[in-house]
């Protein structure tokens, strides 16, 4: 089962043109805050009217402008989970789960209940209100209740910003398994690029009310043809550069930093000589030395002064000019055994394959 | 002791009270949720009441149901008496004055329910009347419980209209308010005074027994 | 919501039964009037005596003329109307709202000048009294709905003390009220009907000086019988009670000229 979404509407910002395609499994839709995910949600679930456009189900269409179709909100079989739960405060998590569940005879209302509540670790909270439960529990109560009713699509709108790494991967697998038999379209929207990598198959790509990108985390996220995107996918150094000099026979072309005399070698594009161009660095993609690097197959060697050294968590953030300001990442075992502080000349190594051309 | 008035008068508040809860909700709804552009026309329609002094409203209604007017004629064809001057039209005369005293807290209650409560009950399949009575009235029955009150009290104490539309007859339309007066300009100073103050025991009790049993387990705000 | 919709329904119940209650109108055994407020003081003698006498059960309604005149055009269910003139009961036949011959002359009015007892104020001199400066407020009927109010502002005018008092004129809405407005102090001094200030309550608390007859045109009032009246044989046994000795000796005592005039 594919969900087809075709839609194009006036914001107040921008206007929103997109089509792709969910299949069955999970599709992060990713993008800043304001790029307009959440409304193309909405659309889907009919809680908005595109202006134009086809939103279908598999066979079943739910919107067409060019039939005039309009399914109600009520019949869409739509599982939706909002960004802020939107659990009744008055009702208790048992009747909260239950509550799309209406008009079936009893008995079913309850196993059914039951299940879903086992799968997602609620059997022993059912009867307490949501203000009594756990963030994390009712982030599960919320999925619970929109997956009870075994709806054909199941949208998610930023469900686990607000949890920590061990209950959002953990409600994740409880998600995931509770997928696994039933296999469909899940169309989770975030703007957290570790979230991508954990949790999705697919990633759509948006920005500004357009689609960028689609296609596997790492096409997406790894080689961001976009700025935007770039930035958002982790790539803590974005440069303007100009390029001075187009090796064809090498694959490569060398750019010169703007506003410094440092230069790059990167991958060679269709960009002229004297172009602009920018290019995007993984922080973790860098090497520091603290003496001159001799021997290696690395083309970009800068030499460079740390600026500031901070560790947070597992990762230690190194800053250091060489005439442009990088963002690197260390272990602590690497920072430690440079002996780095303030002040220090390193050396950073770039190989060229990590120098991510992007556009504006 | 005007006891005939006052159980008129109890009878009265209860019964418009009760259908203006009843009849108010549906207007409340539409004004607390609709987009129609035109919604300001209601509203000041429905806000008439508020600002017309009692003696033009009780003329007007008096104008529109008396024997002289279609909706008299009318009234007369099929019971045989008059809808002005009886108990009937006192309460259709209520009716039309309390509208804002119902209507306009019970709207202000639906509006402040947290959208996002509304919209999660329609992607789960409820309709919107079952939407309405399972979470948007659960959680604004206090504007509900405030119109019942308003419409109720106001009605007690309402006197030109009464008086314009009812006439003043004992038993049939001489509520407290009425009766008192009476006592009044027939000097039976003390007839006034033990009415008047019973009248205020009972807006009182009625008053604190529903204000003292007002909960407040949930608020209708968003939980994250 | 279930609970909800059970509970209106004995609600409902009961909202129609006590419409059905109340769907009592007066039927062929009880009487009703509107009689003007200057008889606020001895008609609920007279329609005690009635209905004692006659077996039907007899409510008088008071307020002033001109609001019963607009009440019953409109259809006010009343049988019988005893207004304080004449006019009104014409316009009425006139109109068509009350029975060609029904018309009948029950009494002619009288005014006083009327003040409490511990006011202080001299009013021997009659009208020319209000001229007192002690003299802030003067209680009148609303001349355009009392024939007392009328009266009233006819007599000012002929003692030639009108301009000079006009601004400390308060007017009641009706005669009674006028009366109250005198005898709660709120006015200084009040132009009440005669009838009222013989009145038991108004005896004890006050004093009064009658205006002359010839100061305003005779308070000739009137009584008709409602076209859409109910019960017209107790409306005309009523006024053919009125017209025995023994009440026209009630009226008299509370300062009404009879006045006779045969009935059909």
């Amino acid at each position: 089962m594919t969900v087809a979404v075709d839609v194009r509407m006036r914001l107040s910002a921008f206007v929103l043109d997109v089509t792709f395609e969910v299949p069955a499994g999970v599709t992060i839709l990713f993008g800043a805050s304001g790029a307009g995910k959440t409304t193309v949600l909405r659309a889907i679930a009919g809680l908005v009217r595109p202006d134009h456009g086809r939103i279908a189900v598999g066979e079943r269409v739910l919107f067409d402008d060019a039939t005039s179709t309009d399914v109600a909100v009520q019949q869409r079989q739509v599982g939706y989970v909002f960004q802020q739960l939107a659990l009744f405060p008055h009702l208790s998590v048992e009747d909260n789960i239950a509550y799309g569940l209406s008009g079936r005879p009893l008995d079913e209302r309850r196993s059914r209940v039951a299940s879903v509540a086992d799968s997602f670790g609620l059997l022993t909270l059912l009867q307490r209100k949501p203000t009594q439960i756990s963030g994390g529990e009712r982030q599960r109560a919320a999925l619970a209740r929109a997956l009870v009713t075994d709806p054909a699509v199941l949208l998610l709108d930023e469900p686990l910003s607000a949890l920590d790494h061990v209950v959002q991967s953990r409600i994740m697998d409880d998600l995931r398994g509770w997928n696994e038999a039933r296999q469909i379209p899940v169309l989770y929207v975030t703007h957290n690029h570790r979230e991508v990598y954990a949790l999705g198959e697919r990633v759509v790509a948006l920005e500004a009310g357009r689609v960028l990108a689609t296609g596997s985390p790492h096409d997406v996220l790894d080689h961001p043809t976009h700025g935007v995107l770039a930035s958002l996918a982790g790539f803590e150094n974005i440069f303007d550069a100009v390029v001075i000099e187009r090796r064809e026979r090498s694959g490569t072309m060398q750019c010169r930093l703007q506003g410094a005399i440092a230069e790059l070698e990167v991958p060679l594009t269709e960009a002229a000589v004297g172009q602009m161009v920018r290019i995007a660095i993984r922080a973790g993609d860098i090497l520091v030395s603290n003496q001159e690097p001799v021997g290696l197959s690395a083309r970009n060697i800068l030499r460079g002064t740390l600026a500031e050294l901070s560790v947070h968590g597992p990762t230690v953030v190194a800053g250091v000019d060489a005439g442009v300001h990088f963002v690197v990442h260390l272990t602590p075992g690497g920072a430690d055994a440079l002996q780095l502080h303030g002040g220090s000349r390193v050396w950073l190594v770039i190989k060229t394959y990590s120098c991510r051309l992007v556009s504006t | 002791m005007d006891w005939q008035a006052i159980w008129l008068t109890v009878k009265l508040a209860t019964l418009v009270s009760m259908t203006l809860l009843v009849l108010g909700m549906p207007l409340a709804h539409w004004l607390a949720f609709t987009r129609w552009r035109g919604k300001f026309l209601i509203e000041a329609v429905v806000s008439l009441p508020l600002v017309l002094p009692p003696t033009v409203l009780g003329f007007y209604l008096l104008m529109a149901m008396g024997s002289r007017s279609p909706i008299g004629r009318w009234w007369m064809s099929l019971t045989g008496h008059g809808l002005a001057f009886t108990f009937e039209g006192l309460v259709i005369a209520s009716l039309v004055y309390n509208l804002p005293f119902a209507v306009q807290p019970m709207a202000a209650a639906f509006a402040q329910v947290d959208p996002a409560l509304r919209e999660a009950s329609a992607t789960l399949g409820a309709s919107p009347l079952r939407t309405f009575a399972r979470i948007t009235l659960p959680l604004s029955i206090e504007g509900a419980l405030a119109g019942l009150v308003l419409s109720f009290a106001h009605t007690v104490g309402e006197f030109g209209v009464v008086l314009m539309v009812g006439g003043n007859l004992p038993g049939i339309t001489r509520t407290v308010s009425v009766s008192i007066y009476d006592r009044v300009q027939a000097l039976d100073y003390s007839g006034a005074n033990q009415t008047a103050l019973l009248l205020l025991a009972f807006s009182f009790t009625i008053l604190v027994m529903v204000y003292g049993f007002r909960r407040r387990p949930w608020a209708a705000v968003p939980l994250t | 919501m279930r609970r909800f919709t059970i509970a209106l329904v004995p609600l409902a119940l009961i909202g129609l039964a006590i419409i059905q209650l109340d769907a009592q109108s007066p039927a062929g055994q009880s009487l009703t009037i509107a009689a003007a407020s200057d008889l606020q003081a001895v008609f609920p003698e007279i329609a005690g005596r009635f209905e004692r006498q006659s077996g039907t059960k007899t409510t008088v309604s008071f307020g002033s003329s001109g609001n019963f005149f607009a009440q019953i055009q409109n259809g006010a269910p009343f049988d019988l109307f005893f207004s304080a003139d004449v006019n009104y009961p014409r316009q009425l036949i006139a109109a068509g709202h009350a029975d060609q011959d029904s018309l009948y002359e029950y009494a002619s009015g009288r005014l006083v000048v009327w003040t409490r007892k511990d006011s202080g104020i001299d009013i021997s001199r009659g009208l020319l009294s209000l001229l007192d400066a002690r003299v802030r407020r003067i209680a009148i009927a609303n001349p355009q709905l009392a024939p007392y109010g009328r009266a009233a502002q006819a007599a000012l005018k002929q003692a030639g003390v009108f301009d000079a008092v006009q601004s400390k004129l308060v007017r009641g809405e009706n005669i009674s009220q006028t009366a109250q407005l005198a005898d709660s102090g709120n006015a200084q001094v009040g132009l009440i009907a005669l009838s009222l200030a013989l009145g038991p309550v108004l005896q004890a608390s006050g004093r009064y000086v009658e205006i002359p007859e010839t100061a305003h045109p005779p308070l000739e009032q009137a009584a008709v019988i409602v076209s859409g009246a109910r019960n017209k044989t107790a409306a005309k046994a009523f006024v053919a009670f009125l017209q025995r000795p023994e009440t026209n000796q009630l009226l008299q005592r509370f300062g009404f000229t009879p006045a006779a005039s045969p009935v059909p």
